[in-house]
């Protein structure tokens, strides 16, 4: 079993001095990760076209093997590997583009996504869905959140609403684990209310998801799953794969970059996007060896992980009077943690000018959120209102004087009467 | 000043003193000393060419995202990415940095452009039967984005026969002309015109400038210079050759690591409206911005053209001197191989760049693609000589049968770069003759399919 020192040493390369604690964005790669990618890169500078003709599809395919046993997906062609997630929402949503442009899809036929879906993909959704016709339908989600029945009563609401006047949902684009603020949503239940509603496709963003939580793609029953391995995973930057069950439909998803083998399904032609460095995506068999050298494997890390950063989010919490944003079972290796209110945290720009201070001044990297204030409640309590939320993550690398670092250095700046006012 | 800088103008520093003479030829082989040897790579044309010290370089931005990405993403990406930009804007003359865009390759800045021309249609700005025009020698992938964009959004493609061999840009203009006029016929619209500056197979320099001079003068609306093998390749002034969009891969003949390419989009009312196609949070902010961030991933390829200038400025002359040494010496070795096999150049001196066209003897029967990858199998895993075969004449069984062993149907696509050697192509020109003494032909070689 890996040692804690041999843990330390693959990651050696982490600046020194900095309290790690936003995996979730960037993720993270041990060195032994980062040598075996230098080796694939050494192999293509050397002879380019042999590694072409012989190497590049059979590594490819070698990992997409991996990627299958990993999320239980019944065939390897249901795999493709890509950049990122998204790139993977692109695919989806590029179809979904066709569908309209072709009149397969009908003007005001609608995608419904959650209010807390990435940025990117919300933005992905425009380019694609409401500029070729569609409507898109928002659920709004609760948080601070306490049970899964609540994000479930929000799902149907909103999608009984979106369907009223005879409104056809054509896909339904849900986080397995939202970003900002993240939480567990209870994607399985979702989906199944998808089908009983009559919504044609579930597309499940998972980006945060695969390392972090158990991932069963038949058993969540999605049409298309995507998430990012170089988060909790272990890989490089950057490569995702996404899943995407077999059905008349997914013959007909392509990647945006066509390129020689456009037309022979979406798996070859995301292998062959022109000349590339694809060694991020060859890696991944590599790193099953890497996960192999601890206790419990995957499973093992990501119960640590969990109960880690449950332990800690507490133990933060309870330092500040604070409360974390959702419980236990519907986090992650990730946890979003009340911060005093006196910081008065009270828009995104104070969130991020915190983050920048913590950074430049603390050397904390840690994500701040910010619940933004109903006016109402703004005007009266607000001196009682958790408004703004860290969200730190555990990976194995992370060790708890991280945490307590971060505890006294908001505990300092609370005694000395410090606000998000203050920084410009 | 920005105070982000404070580890060199240009991120990670070379440590390397500065140079009062010339790169040595002992330097050049040292900074390709990861080139498996024993190779006679004669193939820079495909997939390029990095030396050490970029690669050094590119290591260095991979390990300051690894070890502080937060900080990396907020302090340091942006503006290592424009700096790039802007010594790309110096080099081929573009007017505005914003005119710029860094992508992966010509394959992506193609998709771009094409999937413009798709919303057009979609959104009936362009109509139904409106074409598009490409050269039947555009590349495999292009005329595919072209099938997956235009095709399937209703646009009708006109493809230019060209001939091959050629002998002049007077043969490929008049080609142009006449699929241009008969394309146009019956008042049909030509929305885009897709013009290599370099075909890849076969390899000719194509009289760009003048044609898109004539699309102009014809109303063609707008005008797409697939460029993949230009830049370090031949000189580019996008200003001079007038179209509205041009691409060209920065890791083939610029020294960049895979992979880099830049789209140039002339400032217009339809730039505007230009999107990568993997859509992330500066949708909307203008191309450039928008490339500048396609989610998490290896931007390092991206970052290292500052080095790459370092590099090219030891070699005298720096890029003019490279490509014209390049140059001189590939048609000194074509000439060599087609006099030593009684064959000859497909296109003069002139219509070529740092590659050229070299006839192969016809007794070698490559009479299909087939048997040209065969021969290129072959070589690579026989003689350790890596370069591409192209065929052409497809021949059908009964022509086969006709055809005389002295009509010239395979060549060999030669590269030269600056760690080429003279050894390489003598390699080349052995390994043929063995071949042919021992009364071989591509159908006959030792290879599986």
């Amino acid at each position: 079993m890996i040692t804690d020192v041999e843990i330390l040493n693959e990651f050696a390369h982490h600046e020194p001095g900095v309290a790690r604690i936003n995996n979730g964005s960037f993720g993270s790669c041990p060195a032994s990760i980062i040598a075996a990618q230098k080796q694939w890169q050494l192999l293509v500078l050397r002879q380019p076209d042999e590694f072409y003709f012989n190497h590049l599809q059979p590594g490819l395919l070698s990992s997409r093997r991996v990627v299958q046993a990993l999320i239980n997906a019944s065939d390897v062609d249901e795999v493709s590997l890509v950049d990122n997630a998204t790139t993977a929402a692109a695919i989806v949503l590029q179809k979904v583009s066709w569908a309209f442009s072709e009149g397969v899809y009908s003007r005001g036929d609608a995608v419904i996504m959650l209010h807390y879906a990435y940025s990117a993909v919300k933005k992905s959704i425009q380019a694609y869905v409401s500029r070729a016709g569609g409507h898109v339908i928002e659920v709004p989600l609760p948080f601070p959140v306490s049970s899964n029945h609540e994000i479930i009563d929000e799902f149907r609401k909103a999608l009984s609403l979106g369907k009223s006047e005879g409104r056809r949902v054509r896909l339904a684009v849900i986080d397995h684990i939202t970003s900002m603020p993240s939480v567990v949503i209870p994607v399985k239940e979702l989906t199944k209310i998808c089908r009983e509603e009559g919504v044609d496709q579930v597309f499940v963003d998972a980006a945060h998801a695969i390392g972090n939580v158990d991932v069963d793609v038949q058993d969540i029953g999605a049409d298309f799953y995507t998430s990012n391995l170089h988060k909790w995973y272990f890989c490089p930057p950057s490569v995702a794969f996404l899943h995407c069950r077999k059905s008349p439909v997914s013959d007909d998803m392509h990647h945006p970059v066509v390129s020689s083998e456009y037309g022979k399904g979406l798996a070859l032609e995301s292998a062959w996007i022109g000349a590339r460095d694809y060694s991020s995506q060859l890696v991944v068999p590599q790193v099953i060896d890497f996960i192999k050298r601890f206790n419990g494997g995957i499973e093992g890390i990501q119960r640590r992980n969990h109960k880690k950063v449950v332990e800690t989010g507490k133990m933060l919490a309870e330092s500040w009077g604070t409360c974390l944003g959702s419980p236990p079972e519907m986090s992650s290796s990730m946890v979003m943690v009340g911060l005093p209110c006196c910081l008065r945290i009270f828009s995104d720009e104070d969130a991020l000018k915190l983050r920048r201070h913590l950074r430049d001044n603390h050397r904390i990297e840690v994500p701040i959120y910010c619940k933004a204030p109903r006016d109402v409640e703004l005007g009266r309590e607000w001196s009682n209102l958790v408004t703004g939320y860290a969200r730190i993550s555990h990976q194995v690398y992370n060790v708890a004087d991280d945490y307590y670092r971060f505890r006294d250095v908001i505990n300092r700046l609370v005694d000395d009467g410090f606000h998000c006012g203050m920084l410009s | 000043m920005d105070p982000h800088r404070e580890n060199g103008a240009h991120g990670p520093v070379s440590k390397k003193a500065r140079r009062s003479s010339s790169i040595t030829f002992e330097e050049i082989q040292e900074e390709f000393s990861h080139h498996e040897r024993n190779v006679a790579r004669i193939n820079n044309g495909s997939f390029g060419s990095c030396p050490g010290s970029v690669l050094a370089a590119q290591r260095e931005w991979q390990m300051l995202f690894l070890s502080q990405p937060d900080d990396f993403y907020f302090n340091r990406l942006q503006p290592a990415l424009l700096e790039s930009r802007s010594v790309i804007k110096s080099i081929i003359n573009a007017a505005d940095v914003d005119e710029v865009s860094l992508v992966d390759n010509a394959t992506t800045a193609a998709a771009i452009v094409l999937q413009k021309v798709s919303w057009a249609f979609s959104e009936g700005t362009f109509s139904r039967g409106d074409a598009v025009l490409m050269l039947h020698y555009a590349y495999g992938a292009v005329k595919k984005s072209i099938q997956a964009y235009v095709s399937r959004a209703g646009g009708h493609v006109i493809e230019v026969p060209l001939p091959f061999p050629v002998s002049s840009d007077a043969e490929i203009i008049d080609e142009f002309k006449k699929a241009l006029s008969l394309g146009k016929a019956g008042g049909r619209k030509v929305r885009l015109a897709v013009i290599d500056h370099i075909t890849s197979m076969p390899s000719v320099v194509i009289p760009v400038k003048e044609l898109t001079r004539i699309c102009r003068e014809e109303g063609v609306d707008q005008v797409f210079v697939d460029a993949a093998h230009a830049i370090g390749n031949v000189k580019i002034d996008v200003q001079d050759i007038g179209a509205d969009f041009y691409t060209s891969n920065l890791h083939k003949w610029f020294f960049c690591p895979p992979s880099v390419a830049f789209l140039y989009c002339r400032k217009s009312q339809v730039s505007d409206d230009m999107h990568h196609p993997v859509v992330s949070h500066e949708y909307g902010n203008g191309l450039a911005i928008e490339s500048g961030w396609i989610g998490t991933r290896d931007y390092s390829a991206q970052l290292v053209v500052p080095e790459v200038i370092r590099f090219i400025n030891r070699f005298e002359g720096g890029i003019e001197g490279i490509r014209c040494r390049n140059h001189k010496k590939v048609i000194e070795m074509g000439k060599m191989l087609a006099l030593s096999w009684g064959t000859r150049l497909g296109s003069p001196p002139e219509m070529c760049s740092s590659m050229v066209m070299v006839g192969l003897p016809g007794c070698l029967k490559v009479y299909n693609d087939k048997d040209a990858l065969r021969l290129r199998k072959y070589l690579r895993e026989f003689h350790n000589v890596e370069v591409p075969i192209y065929c052409c004449k497809q021949l059908t069984d009964g022509e086969v049968e006709r055809i005389s062993s002295s009509v010239i149907t395979g060549y060999a696509r030669i590269s030269y770069q600056v760690y080429n050697v003279v050894e390489d192509y003598e390699r080349l020109k052995k390994a043929i003759d063995d071949i042919i003494t021992g009364e071989f032909h591509a159908r006959l070689l030792p290879v599986t399919d």
